[in-house]
């Protein structure tokens, strides 16, 4: 029976593709969120409480009307 | 959970090298495929792992109905994504192995419409979270479709199997049924334990990142 | 008040004002002949096409009625601002669900019927030869589709694209119904006794039995404020 490498190696080459682009998507995302987080004046490193706007962020902070 | 996470990650990447060894240096050459299969060494670990993955969904989806925390909502989510992902890898290298093997890419076989079929209700569960934009309404949705789909996952096995099956001449060439050489089931069960140890890697981030989206969000 | 009266009471109301409106039963009744004349026109002229594609036909057109049927199911809360009306309800919440689950029964029933006599008159097809049979099959299958589409009609009801996502999430989970029933409906239309698809029902009878229960059991959670 003919051996058809050409197979095997789309085949895990294409799981590695999905498996390596999972890892990157989750990568990617993980390093938004810590910008995000060191922009909020790094006070949210620790747990945060619901509903408490203690950060400095310039964005989340109404102005006096 | 950052450092054991970080500790799967080495392991799985250990066991991928190893389930590497094992499927192209160690395994042999298959008597009646060729070496087409060792495709097998990607594809059944791979829907293995997405059991276990969508079995992680139930148990964590009642918890979550039992006790609300958060945590199991969070890992039912994760769990979710993680089998979806290698379901499709599944479907993706039977697809592969088929051509080859039954000479078309596609074949209306009894597993891979019902693993197709799962991988659907699965998405879809994916979908319902990402439509929802209150939180807790949407952990609360999920985890009744999470229970519903697990339970349904046999009723579609079996309703498919009997479907493709019964009354039904067999149309496709079986691999013949040998039994398997004992390197050849040694190398399965290596890439089984690298896949787990990957999937679970995968798992721990993304309720990691989950958690922390969702302190940024609070 | 009691567990079955309360049952009752939202299965009483949900037929009253379908019976006082026939806006549902209109609405479906015209897309039952639509359907109809779609069929007719995909599938050609050939009779031993249209005849051998019959069960499976026949089951399209009941979930298809079904699909639109059910994702009204809380239309009624949702318009008129009843909603909270349900979620304030004392007691257990589940007997609302079963309420709601014998009312899309029935009216699905209804259409269900409605679309058997359509298919024996215009595709001159016998359907009366087994009727018990026929029901019991027909039965089964669409106590399953209820009583999940009921549940997931409950769950979109307040999601922005519901009309999408209702039957995203219904029907890939519903297809072990809709092949037991077309199989089964297949069987009892070529004359076959039940026994021959004793299998199939008992698929479609424990599918019924998780479904119900898992609903019974989960209605609570979907219907929390």
């Amino acid at each position: 029976m003919p051996d058809n490498w050409s197979f095997v190696f789309a085949a895990y080459g294409l799981a590695a593709l999905v498996l390596g682009g999972y890892w990157r998507r989750l990568a990617r995302r993980e390093r938004e969120l810590a910008t995000r987080e060191r922009g909020s004046g790094g006070a949210r490193r620790a747990p945060a409480r619901r509903g408490e706007s203690g950060s400095a962020d310039p964005a989340t902070m109404t102005r006096p009307s | 959970m950052k450092r054991l996470q970080r500790a799967l990650g080495w392991l799985a990447v250990a066991g991928l090298a190893a389930g590497l060894v094992m499927a192209f240096g160690v395994a042999p050459r298959e008597a009646t495929q060729g070496n087409v299969q060792r495709i097998m060494y990607l594809h059944v670990p791979a829907i293995l792992v997405a059991y276990l993955a969508f079995g992680v969904v139930l148990v964590a989806s009642v918890s979550y109905l039992w006790g609300r925390a958060a945590g199991a909502d969070r890992l039912a989510h994760a769990s979710a994504e993680v089998g979806v992902v290698f379901t499709s890898i599944n479907i993706a290298t039977g697809a592969i192995w088929g051509k080859p093997t039954w000479g078309a890419w596609w074949t209306w076989d009894a597993r891979l419409t019902s693993v197709s079929i799962m991988f659907v209700i699965y998405l879809a569960y994916l979908l319902l979270r990402a439509m929802i934009e209150d939180r807790e309404r949407a952990a609360r949705f999920a985890a009744v479709l999470g229970i519903i789909a697990a339970l349904d996952i046999p009723l579609v096995h079996f309703s498919v199997y009997w479907w493709r099956t019964l009354h039904q001449p067999p149309t496709l060439l079986r691999p013949g049924s040998t039994p398997m050489d004992a390197m050849l089931v040694a190398a399965l069960t290596i890439n089984l334990i690298a896949f787990t140890l990957l999937s679970a890697y995968f798992v721990a981030k993304r309720v990691r990142l989950l958690k922390r989206e969702q302190e940024v969000l609070a | 008040m009691s567990y079955a009266r309360r049952t009752w009471i939202v299965l009483w109301k949900d037929l009253l004002s379908e019976r006082r409106s026939k806006e549902a039963l209109n609405a479906l009744f015209f897309f039952a002949l639509l359907l109809l004349f779609l069929f007719q026109f995909a599938l050609g002229d050939e009779r031993e096409r249209l005849t051998a594609a019959l069960p499976g036909l026949l089951w399209l057109g009941f979930i298809l009625s079904g699909l639109v049927g059910l994702g009204r199911a809380f239309l009624a809360e949702r318009e008129h601002d009843c909603w909270e009306g349900l979620l304030l309800a004392p007691g257990d919440k589940s007997a609302i669900y079963l309420g709601k689950v014998a009312g899309n029964l029935l009216l699905m029933l209804l259409v269900e019927a409605i679309l058997l006599v359509l298919f024996a008159v215009f595709f001159n097809i016998d359907l009366a030869a087994h009727p018990l049979r026929l029901t019991v099959v027909i039965g089964l299958g669409t106590i399953g589709f209820a009583a999940v589409g009921t549940l997931f009609a409950a769950m979109t009801a307040h999601v922005r694209a519901r009309e999408l996502l209702f039957p995203v999430l219904l029907l890939p989970v519903q297809v072990p119904v809709l092949l037991g029933a077309v199989k089964a409906t297949e069987a009892v239309l070529l004359g076959e006794p039940l026994g021959a698809v004793g299998h199939w029902l008992g698929l479609l009878a424990a599918a019924d039995a998780i479904y119900l229960t898992t609903g019974v059991l989960t209605f609570d959670a979907i219907l929390e404020a």
